[in-house]
């Protein structure tokens, strides 16, 4: 036609800077889920626009912290999503901010359909990033993320007796819990934070926290759950006991 | 209260990432101690960004607000693969904002503003973040070409598209495309962000 259009390519730097508006905008996630040049181009200028930001920062009003917390306590999270999107069946913008809706069914049915391969990409950065001396249990990636994105998945935070703050995101179905707590009082060298599974006949050890960075300890994850379990926490010496040495310092009901 | 620390300061950035990073997985997962820490890295970079966008104070609490739902929300969708975790926090509040100004385009508020663009590169005063950093942006942004410079300030800091970048500056279109695409790579090397 007679507009000249300018190359999707050059329109790079204005998609990185949200200078596209509607159809412009469209047009270039539709050329950039075809181009892989283009999505690894707009990831680097992001980082440069990101910069940006930072240039700008300026402190928010303190209420506005408060304001949120009842915001986050009332809003439901999304499950993670392959990031492969061939898997998603149909195109589904590799760039830019979602626009979702809270789509629950939908939702659920994805997390049911992709089971726990799907939800790794997100896992991963969390377990790779949080490397440390790796002394707590097995923690695979695919199963944290089996648990996250199952069907009957249910969300547990307590207190900690010492201090800190334990959440725990369980699935009967599954017999599994991932378990993640921020602001453990630190341990000396000698001693340990232990799970254990507390039920109708012997207490289980759940396995054993990792040391913690950056006042965060976990995720890990602990099998075997079994119906009328509750979860409990203590302070064990580092050599392992095999039965709860010490107070629970957390007991919840799963 | 403590400055905020910005996400950037005393690089190599590289660790901030990787704690920034390892924030959102927990985020993802509910906890909520995570995502105040979270958020006291880059409630700064956010709030400034919003409120440089969309001006309006009441404006700017509540679409930062609705920005850190967002990341709420979606925490579990971001992707260390495609970014850093700065960058993914910077995008949902930039895209954000200029969406919602661009929403209200007509307000006389907003027609007031086009009169009247601002240069965003000589306007520092108000930012109380780290000096560093937006002396760094600063240096960098003074690389770029007065076109590349404009186009990129009145795009990001501005929230105009490239065509009203194209009308308030009276270039072709064609040309502020190409000029933001080349700034923001110069911008991007000088500061070595990125790859």
């Amino acid at each position: 036609m007679r507009i000249r259009r300018p190359e999707p390519h050059t329109l790079a730097g204005a998609y990185a800077l949200d200078a596209l508006d509607g159809p412009d905008r469209a047009r270039f996630e539709r050329h950039a889920a075809r181009c892989q040049e283009c999505t690894r181009e707009v990831t680097g200028l992001r980082e440069a626009t990101a910069r940006l930001a930072a240039a700008a920062a300026a402190p928010p009003p303190a209420a506005l912290k408060q304001a949120l917390r009842a915001e986050t306590a009332r809003t439901r999270q999304l499950p993670p999503v392959p990031h492969d999107s061939h898997a998603a069946g149909r195109a589904r913008p590799r760039l830019g901010v979602h626009r979702l809706g809270p789509r629950r069914l939908g939702l659920r049915r994805l997390a049911l359909a992709l089971g726990g391969a799907a939800a790794v990409a997100a896992v991963t950065v969390w377990v790779t990033a949080s490397p440390g001396p790796s002394a707590g249990p097995p923690s695979s990636s695919q199963e944290i993320a089996t648990v996250l994105t199952a069907p009957d998945a249910v969300k547990l935070t307590a207190r900690v007796r010492t201090g800190g703050t334990a959440t725990v995101v369980m699935s009967h179905h599954h017999g599994m819990l991932v378990f993640a707590a921020a602001g453990l009082r630190p341990l000396p060298a000698a001693q340990h934070y232990e799970l254990w599974l507390i039920g109708p006949g012997q207490d289980q050890p759940a396995g054993r926290l990792p040391m913690p960075s950056h006042g965060m300890t976990g995720p890990v994850i602990a099998s075997g759950l079994r119906s009328g379990d509750r979860l409990g926490l203590t302070v064990e010496p580092a050599a392992g006991t095999g039965h709860p040495t010490t107070p629970m310092i957390l007991e919840l009901t799963l | 209260m403590s400055p905020p620390r910005s996400p950037w300061a005393g690089t190599p950035p590289g660790a901030d990432h990787a704690d920034l990073a390892a924030l959102l997985a927990r985020v993802a997962v509910g906890d909520q101690a995570a995502f105040d820490a979270m958020y006291d890295r880059v409630a700064a970079p956010v709030f400034g960004t919003v409120r440089r966008v969309v001006r309006d104070p009441g404006l700017t609490e509540e679409v930062t607000q609705e920005v850190f739902v967002e990341v709420w929300r979606a925490a579990s969708r971001f992707d260390a693969s495609k970014g850093s975790p700065m960058a993914w926090v910077a995008t949902i509040a930039h895209r954000r904002a200029v969406d919602r100004v661009r929403s209200e385009q007509r307000s006389a508020d907003r027609d007031r503003r086009a009169a009247a663009p601002m240069i965003a590169y000589d306007d520092v005063a108000e930012t109380v973040a780290d000096n560093l950093d937006r002396e760094r942006v600063r240096r960098c942004l003074g690389t770029l070409t007065d076109l590349q410079r404009e186009a990129v300030t009145l795009a990001y800091y501005g929230g105009y598209t490239y065509r009203q970048v194209a009308g308030l500056l009276g270039v072709p279109a064609g040309t502020v495309s190409t000029r933001m695409r080349d700034g923001l790579i110069r911008l991007r090397d000088c500061l070595g962000a990125g790859r």
